[in-house]
């Protein structure tokens, strides 16, 4: 255990910073001086020196392609290594001028999506920071810029193809639909009702197109009640949608009652519909002076409605911003609990599961359909619906179903991960961004810890899957919806990320996993059992002792050993090829390896 | 006294029991001398078979002709009692007072019990000092083994036998035990065989307000060190507290008087403001109606956490300080029964792998804790709920396991035991059904025949079958010193302990079942080659690996 042997008893050495970049998959060609993609093209280098916040300045040099900046520091041993995809980052400032003094003063100051933020000081000579921030600017924020982001540039090569895991067809087949109550409908084909929608949708048997057309009137951005998910056994259903435009004067619309009315007995339902309104009751009402609003007792006397107190991404913003106040560059040492109390993070984190348990409870063991809304219904909306779904099916608990939720609940359905992470775009005060999608992961995150049996994948997947969030090297998240996604060509011009993961599963795969059907996982959402995913949000801090799963590290242990395995017999095979002529070595295939690997030893 | 003067009402019928995350039952509840039973149906299974020294503190509510008795144990465990009759439940809650308050150690269950599978004497000889004393003398003869102590005159609250410099005579010794507190002289608590350093324990020297001095404690520490070596003394109070100590008789040891030595203060909390702490901790974990907002604030100003962490930083300094620096180290506070047996029980943890085993641990309890005269009968008497007037209760062995838990946590592999024996010992030190932890030092479990009376915790412990499930199936040894973090983040609530009434824990027990079958899976063809092994565990993997190069 490397860990036990670390110098001082409260820290951990900048090793880890420096492995962790190596294991990114990329390929390092032993005569380059840093690691690049395919079409991942240098662009510049300097000298610089990285004030690093744990460790004091340590010299390097910094290299930017279009794709990353890297640094390597020259002098340091072990040798210091940055590795940020240049997506990460949201802010680009200047520190110090050509006149101001002290050491270290002059140069840069990079604010990053990811808690962390990297200072670079340069030499205070000759405008020496203006080509490197012109640079940085330029790819950071390539839509800034009229450039392409890096997935398109991007020509890895994956074995999977990660386009291919979400057919809405499949899935909704895999639910068991269509039925005789429920049907598919192509009106959307165009996205003509709905901009923000799939082109796919699932609804009533008993509605008809033009009817969805008068709903599409009453409801906001014309996203209509549709169907996420079926629970197999009492056919209720998870519907979600965005709020009705009621308005100031209360306005009423009779297609909307009634098609509401025929959710609630399609699956011969007697008891009223449940609508969960995800919103506190006062900004539900607040929301009726700009057009908006719920639905009223009168208007819908067979609905029930619940508000889910879950507060607005702005409010979401704050708190993670609170939250990386305390714990970066240093972790507030002297009141932690207190502090990270105030910043309610863990408080919103509650509410978000408490919402979904509520959610998941009422479909399932109420055995009553529910409608999940909140303003426009792509943030805390998509929270909801596909973490209740996470709790119901355990096909979502795999890697490809939780590929599967995420590309249906969040993608598909228009959570708009443009605007709130803000993809290549300079704006980094944009009122728009906001951390909703972290916030899902965080809930899925304190779901594994309290079911460590439950979910094919492991802590290293979510970790991923929020990397690649921000790093545009993937088209996976790029842009806000569906239709514009068609319209950019994303899927034959990108890589899914879901290529990556799935060509190399073992590496995101929980040891631990027993595949159980059908059984509804229900966390606990007091605060007692919610605990800061330190592992993620305070990884940075090289003091802070990763604690890996042992199991799982053994596990990696155990990977490492086999691929160095499969490393000395593909060498020995091509030693032996050189001397059996007639035998090419180029064209074993590696899954005729694995095979070998596991007779030979 | 009889125990049937105690027991004013010895069975009720139709008694609903009810106990958090299970299904209430109703029985026949009834109380013997030293436990409380409750049976579903006549011959039917026994739901309940609590002993009663177990019960920390029970409350009653009256409601009509009814009562409910609510009973707060010492292993944090809540219980509800509907009794129908007034009279009933109002003898019920006295008898259960009384036996649960018996002061005397003679009348408590250990002397009582007599498991068909254990013999008596089993497991009380099994970690003598000779038997330590002889590993130090095979590396060093500094040291010698003194019976000074033999009738425990000397220190009252010492063991028959104590490690010394061998330079020192037991004349000399006597001289320097009625220098310190409670005659508690500087003493050999571990050799570090890794650099033969090592660290020493006693209580405060009686420097008084006179500043007075003893040649005979001055030479005993000047002979453990070399001409210009120096020393550490870790004292585990404020320089301030130190320094008032003298008002009252005790104090520090001056630099003038004992020049090589360097003195540094680690403050730690004991006593009250530690009982408080626990006391506070366990009733936010317990407050139903605690909105979770609240909730960090709360276990903050509990103070618990930090209560760990400077625990953990203290016994690491003591560490470093023989690790590191190879420096020898003595600790203390006052009276060197409580803080400073934390300290150098866990920097021996940390420092060296036999005390990570688990009789290892065990052995280390014996040695440091319980024949190095920790009051386990005082400060354990009470736990967390009691409303009785405080007397000498605080829980810092409670605090010494939640560090080991600490420990094992941030060092999933060293540690050859579990959670389930830490839990195991904190239930011990509180109620138990064997001697261990009767008493307060060795003098006392001499007096009440503790070891020819009582069985040994040890042996039912170390019975195979028990000994499977308190191990820890991930243990590989670990030579290393391990270096805990001690960073706030890292701290984390011992939830297995303080919410294990309350969590349901059914998936994390899966998880551990699923640990222990990997490891077994994997472990059963441990004579095969290692790719025999790795092709049989990863054969589900081997697809998706073909790009990695």
């Amino acid at each position: 255990m490397a860990s036990s042997s670390t110098p001082k008893y409260n820290s951990n050495s900048l090793e880890s910073s420096g492995k962790r970049t190596l294991k990114d998959g990329t390929n390092w060609e032993q005569n380059e001086e840093i690691p690049r993609l395919p079409g991942e093209t240098r662009v510049t280098d300097k000298d610089v020196i990285y004030m690093c916040p744990f460790n004091g300045p340590v010299k390097g040099r910094v290299y930017i392609t279009n794709y990353r900046l890297y640094l390597r520091s020259v002098e340091n041993d072990p040798v210091v290594v940055l590795n940020v995809p240049l997506g990460v980052i949201s802010r680009i400032e200047k520190m110090g001028g050509a006149s101001s003094r002290g050491e270290n003063s002059y140069g840069l100051d990079i604010t990053c999506k990811d808690m962390r933020n990297l200072r670079f000081a340069l030499k205070q000579e000759g405008h020496s920071r203006r080509d490197i921030f012109e640079v940085l600017t330029k790819y950071a924020f390539p839509q800034s810029h009229n450039l392409l982001f890096f997935a398109f540039l991007n020509e890895e090569k994956f074995s999977e193809n990660g386009w291919m895991v979400y057919n809405p067809m499949s899935e909704y087949r895999r639910q068991g639909l269509p039925n005789e109550r429920w049907r598919v409908t192509f009106i959307n084909e165009h996205y003509g009702l709905c901009d923000t929608y799939p082109a796919l949708l699932v609804v009533p048997y008993n509605a008809t197109d033009e009817d969805l057309k008068k709903v599409a009137a009453f409801r906001s951005r014309n996203r209509i009640p549709v169907l996420s998910w079926i629970h197999p056994e009492t056919q209720a259903v998870i519907m979600r949608c965005s709020q009705p435009l009621v308005g100031m004067s209360g306005k009423r619309n009779k297609d909307d009652e009634r098609y509401l009315d025929i959710i609630r007995e399609a699956n011969g339902q007697i008891s009223k519909l449940t609508i969960y309104d995800a919103r506190p009751n006062v900004n539900a009402v607040a929301n009726k002076a700009t057009g908006g609003g719920y639905e009223g007792e009168d208007a819908y006397p067979n609905a029930e409605l619940f508000f889910l107190d879950i507060h607005n991404i702005h409010v979401m913003r704050e708190s993670l911003k609170k939250l990386k106040d305390i714990v970066y560059p240093n972790v507030e040492e002297s009141h932690w609990l207190s502090s990270l109390e105030s910043t309610h993070w863990l408080e919103h984190i509650k509410l978000v599961l408490t919402g979904a348990i509520q959610v998941a409870d009422k479909v399932s063991s109420g055995r009553s359909s529910v409608l999940v809304h909140c303003s426009d219904g792509w943030d805390r909306t998509a929270q909801l619906t596909s973490l209740a779904m996470l709790m119901l099916d355990s096909y979502y608990r795999t890697i490809e179903g939780f590929e599967v939720l995420v590309q249906k609940e969040w993608i598909s359905f228009g959570h708009k991960f443009a605007s709130r992470i803000g993809h290549g775009d300079k704006n980094h005060a944009d009122a728009d961004r906001s951390p909703i999608f972290l916030q899902f992961i965080d809930c899925v995150w304190q779901m594994s810890k309290q079911f460590p049996t439950a979910f094919e994948f492991n802590e290293q997947f979510l970790i991923t899957i929020l990397d690649h969030l921000y790093s545009c090297r993937f088209g996976t998240f790029l842009y806000n919806s569906e239709s514009v996604r068609e319209k950019e060509k994303v899927t034959e011009k990108t890589l899914s990320l879901w290529s990556l993961i799935n060509s190399e599963k073992s590496k995101y795969t929980n040891p631990f996993y027993s595949k159980e059907l059908n059984r509804a996982l229900y966390p606990v959402a007091s605060m007692r059992h919610l605990e800061l995913w330190v592992s993620y949000y305070i990884r940075w801090n090289p003091r802070i002792r990763q604690q890996p799963n042992p199991v799982e590290q053994r596990y990696m242990e155990l990977l490492a050993l086999r691929d160095d395995y499969i490393r000395r017999l593909e060498e020995l095979q091509i030693t032996n090829n050189s001397k059996i002529p007639n035998s090419s070595a180029s064209s074993t295939s590696p899954s005729q390896m694995m095979s070998q690997v596991q007779t030979h030893f | 006294m009889e125990f049937s003067e105690l027991i004013k009402t010895a069975t009720v019928e139709n008694v609903l029991l009810s106990c958090a995350g299970l299904p209430a039952v109703r029985g026949t509840l009834c109380i013997t001398s030293h436990h409380l039973l409750l049976s579903s149906c006549p011959g039917g299974d026994v739901e309940l078979w609590l002993l009663i020294r177990n019960v920390d503190a029970v409350e009653k509510r009256l409601t009509g002709s009814s009562g409910t008795i609510t009973l707060r144990c010492k292993d944090l465990k809540v219980l509800q009692l509907e009794i129908p009759g007034m009279e009933e439940c109002l003898n019920i809650a006295s008898s259960i007072e009384a036996l649960s308050s018996v002061d005397s150690v003679m009348m408590m269950y250990p002397f009582f019990y007599r498991p068909p599978s254990l013999k008596l004497e089993e497991g009380w000889h099994q970690f003598p000092l000779e038997q330590y004393f002889q590993q130090i003398s095979s590396q060093t003869s500094q040291w010698r083994l003194s019976t000074v102590n033999q009738d425990f005159s000397t220190c009252p609250t010492y063991p028959p036998a104590v490690i010394v410099p061998a330079a020192v005579g037991d004349e000399a010794l006597r001289k320097a035990a009625r220098f310190r507190q409670g005659g508690r002289f500087p003493v050999l608590s571990y050799f570090h065989p890794k650099n033969r350093t090592v660290m020493l324990r006693s209580s405060q020297p009686l420097t008084g307000p006179n500043r007075r001095r003893c040649r005979e404690d001055e030479t005993l520490l000047g002979t453990i060190l070399d001409e210009g070596e120096r020393g550490f003394i870790i004292d585990t109070r404020s320089a301030q507290a130190a320094k008032q100590a003298r008002m009252t008789g005790g104090g520090t040891e001056p630099k003038s008087s004992y020049p090589q030595w360097r003195r540094l203060h680690r403050p730690l909390e004991r006593g009250r403001p530690l009982q408080e702490s626990f006391a506070k901790l366990v009733e936010a974990c317990s407050d139903p109606s605690l909105s979770m907002d609240r909730w960090l604030g709360r276990l903050e100003s509990s103070r618990w956490l930090s209560h760990v962490k400077a625990a953990l930083s203290t016994a690491c300094l003591a560490a470093q300080c023989m690790d590191r620096e190879e420096a020898t180290v003595l600790v203390h506070g006052a009276e060197g029964t409580d803080t400073t047996l934390l300290v150098t029980a866990l920097a021996q943890v940390i420092l060296d792998p036999s005390c990570r085993t688990l009789v290892g641990f065990q052995g280390l309890l014996e040695r440091e804790w319980i024949q190095a005269g920790h009051p386990f009968h005082l400060r354990c008497a009470h736990s967390a709920y009691s409303h009785a007037r405080l007397k000498q209760e605080a829980p810092l062995f409670l605090l010494f396991l939640d560090c080991v838990w600490q420990l094992s946590r941030q060092f999933p592999f060293s540690l050859e035991f579990g959670e389930r024996l830490l839990l195991s010992l904190f239930d011990n030190a509180y109620a138990s059904a064997y001697g261990t932890f009767l008493c307060n030092n060795e003098k006392e479990r001499s007096l009440c025949k503790v070891k020819e009376s009582t069985h040994s915790l040890w042996a039912w412990l170390n019975r195979p079958e028990e000994q499977q499930k308190l191990l820890n199936p991930l243990y590989s040894h670990n030579a290393l010193v391990i270096w805990p973090s001690v960073e706030p983040q890292s701290i984390q609530l011992w939830q297995g302990l303080f919410l294990r009434w309350i969590r349901p824990s059914q998936h994390l027990d899966e998880a551990w079942a699923e640990i222990q079958r990997l490891v077994e899976e994997n472990n059963t063809p441990a004579k095969e080659s290692t790719g025999n092994r790795l092709s049989q565990s990863l054969s589900d993997h081997t697809a998706g690996m073909e790009n990695r190069r």
